[in-house]
């Protein structure tokens, strides 16, 4: 659940399945319909031509191989290699650390900030007394300017999903109490290889 | 499941962000790009290139249909179309994780498939007093198995077996839409122990 922006995922791999398809069509019927093959090989060697032309017709100095052409190709792979990048470094991300910030209203009250180690520990601590869950996990999200909690624990094998979420739920309506705030919340219940090597809810309590 | 936040963030839980597919593919393009990059300025500095300099890449490719190896080229480039078309795929599948959507209002609840498949085998074992390991269920987005190996000399109601799953499904507050099949094997010889 972090803020990574699936409509960019999907775009890259969309245009560069398309690209992929394309260039393999392309050549299959290059090799396989002489029509075709004509069309590759005049295109291909026009093109070639309007490059090596472009090459000459662009030279920075005589006798040096460099062309703003080749300058010119060079900055478009560096562009496309920047936009990689960045693409790439804005995957993830979207953690907040802040839960809630209450604002100092006047009187003896200062600013209240509430990290979200708090929830974390409040909710972790809280749920090592329930036999059904082997683990937790508490982060803070931010979604569209507003603080998602989301627990995430792993229940013990054969424990009811409802029961767990009884649990979970519980004690997060607890701490909204504590902390008089209602925070909208996720929570996610998992299988997991914990659960498998615990032992199973033992049958009689 | 109130307000639209949360179900937004139920919504990227159920799904795939297809990260993992997209920065592969990102960083082969941008390894791309860096080859070729290099070559030109291998080539603009007059070097030796590191396979093939880029003039010779692109008559290479402009003779592509007098190529000898016809099978190889084909070949290589029904590879790649069959890539293309996994992104494709990829791109515009929905990508749903094995997870449901618990309805328990106001807080919004995602479950493992596996979490729900191993408590209600537990609760259909024990509903109907089978031994361990005689109940197999599989969860999916839609449907829900369930299926039975009784002891020898025990009888299992199919649509018994259907109903208590069923009714532990919707108790978990999965959508009551689910459809749920049951098989009943023969009993196993021996003691009815797997």
């Amino acid at each position: 659940m972090n803020a990574t922006n699936r409509g960019v995922n999907r775009t890259v791999l969309f245009l560069v399945g398309v690209v992929l398809v394309a260039v393999g069509a392309a050549v299959v019927a290059a090799q396989l319909w002489p029509a075709a093959a004509d069309a590759w090989q005049t295109t291909a060697s026009n093109t070639l031509a309007w490059m090596r032309q472009a090459d000459e017709a662009t030279r920075i100095a005589e006798g040096t191989t460099l062309s703003w052409m080749a300058v010119a190709l060079l900055a478009l792979l560096l562009v496309v290699v920047v936009v990689v990048v960045v693409m790439i470094a804005r995957l993830g991300g979207g953690r907040t650390s802040v839960l809630l910030r209450e604002e100092a209203t006047g009187g003896a009250q200062g600013a209240v900030t509430i990290r979200d180690g708090f929830a974390s520990d409040a909710i972790r601590h809280s749920l090592a007394g329930h036999d059904e869950i082997l683990a937790s996990r508490v982060t803070a999200h931010r979604m569209r300017g507003t603080d998602v909690l989301h627990v995430s624990v792993t229940a013990r094998q054969n424990a009811s999903p409802a029961d767990a979420a009884k649990t979970v739920t519980g004690l997060v309506d607890k701490l909204s109490v504590l902390t008089g705030r209602e925070m909208p919340t996720l929570v996610s219940i998992h299988a997991g290889i914990r659960a498998r090597l615990a032992s199973e809810t033992p049958r009689v309590n | 499941m109130t307000t639209p936040i949360l179900k937004r963030a139920t919504r990227r839980e159920l799904h795939s962000p297809r990260t993992v597919a997209a920065a592969t593919v990102l960083v082969l393009v941008a390894l791309a790009a860096v080859y070729a990059g290099v070559e030109i300025v291998l080539h603009l500095l007059r070097l030796d290139p590191l396979l093939v300099t880029p003039g010779a890449a692109l008559d290479g490719v402009a003779a592509l249909p007098d190529i000898e190896a016809k099978p190889a080229v084909i070949a290589g480039a029904v590879v790649v179309g069959i890539a293309g078309l996994v992104l494709i795929w990829l791109a515009l599948t929905p990508g749903r994780r094995p997870r449901h959507r618990l309805d328990l209002p106001p807080h919004s609840v995602v479950v493992d498939n596996a979490v729900i498949a191993s408590s209600s085998a537990e609760h259909v074992r024990r509903e109907l007093d089978l031994p361990r390991g005689a109940v197999v269920v599989g969860v999916g987005h839609r449907s829900a198995d369930v299926t039975v190996r009784p002891v020898p000399g025990q009888a299992v109601d199919k649509n018994r077996l259907r109903t208590v799953l069923k009714d532990e499904l919707t108790r978990y507050g999965l959508p009551a839409g689910m459809s749920v099949r049951a098989r009943v094997l023969r009993p196993e010889e021996g003691n009815g122990e797997r």
